[in-house]
């Protein structure tokens, strides 16, 4: 499985357990998002680390769950490597996302 | 594209997952270049993302057809181009280069799709796109420092 969740305290932190986070699964990853909020999770910490290459569709994926969650939740994003986080940076879409540096500072956030 | 002193040229079949079997072979070419490890990360983006757009605007996601990809090496310059023989990227596509504005506090500004082509524009020394007889191609350049 592509995709692995797990509860730590009152997050659901979700693992993306792929080293491409790209358009061939980017809509599998948009679905399963969806399946975890519509589910009632609703404080969510996608784990990034296994990830060293991210498109445009990848993050197109991260910005529909962002979306889904607004107003009734957190979405937030850890551990992204060097090129995930120059994505976010050219993108400007490190204005939307919060990153952590690891999923243990992302679930102390309260 | 430009004449170049060295030419590879790879062919995979449309879909998504094979995207990266191109990825991979041009990060092996950059290599032999003076490009840094983040140049060819974003180099491999572009790459990924042209890819990825005849597959899934040109040929609507259908395998079965042909992407090519031809990577010219010199001294200057990596020249990169991605043919398709399928629908083209229409006019106004490709001339909208306005970066999109992400603003927190305006939803209807997170858009889920369409950056592809911006991070090319942003990325890339040059880009042009071109049709002859049937065949598109989108060619990208970046400079190599020497």
């Amino acid at each position: 499985m592509a995709f692995e969740t797990r509860e730590e305290g009152s997050f659901t932190v979700i693992l993306v357990d792929e080293s491409r986070l790209d358009a061939s699964i980017a809509e599998s990853f948009k679905v399963y998002l969806f399946d975890q909020i519509e589910s009632g999770k609703d404080k969510l910490v996608v784990d990034l680390s296994p990830v060293r290459f991210m498109d445009s569709s990848g993050l197109g994926a991260l910005v529909a769950g962002f979306k889904k969650t607004r107003g009734s939740g957190s979405f937030t994003l850890a551990s992204a490597q060097p090129a995930v986080k120059d994505l976010f940076d050219l993108t400007s879409m490190d204005k939307l996302f919060k990153l952590h540096d690891s999923v243990a500072d992302a679930v102390q956030e309260d | 594209m430009p004449d170049s002193s060295q030419q590879l040229t790879l062919q995979i079949d449309s879909q998504l997952a094979n995207t990266t079997l191109v990825a991979m072979a041009v990060r092996g070419v950059c290599a032999m270049t003076t490009l840094s490890p983040v140049e060819i990360n974003r180099l491999e983006l572009c790459l990924v993302e042209i890819v990825n757009n005849a597959i899934e605007h040109a040929y609507n996601n259908e395998a079965g057809h042909p992407v090519e990809v031809c990577v010219g090496l010199d001294k200057t310059t990596m020249n990169i181009s991605v043919s398709d023989w399928g629908s083209s990227i229409p006019g106004d596509v490709i001339e909208s280069q306005q970066p999109e504005e992400i603003d927190p506090e305006h939803p209807e500004s997170w858009l889920c799709s369409g950056r592809g082509l911006h991070i090319v524009n942003k990325l890339m020394d040059q880009v042009s796109y071109e049709t002859d007889e049937g065949k598109n191609s989108f060619i990208m350049s970046k400079a190599l420092r020497h």
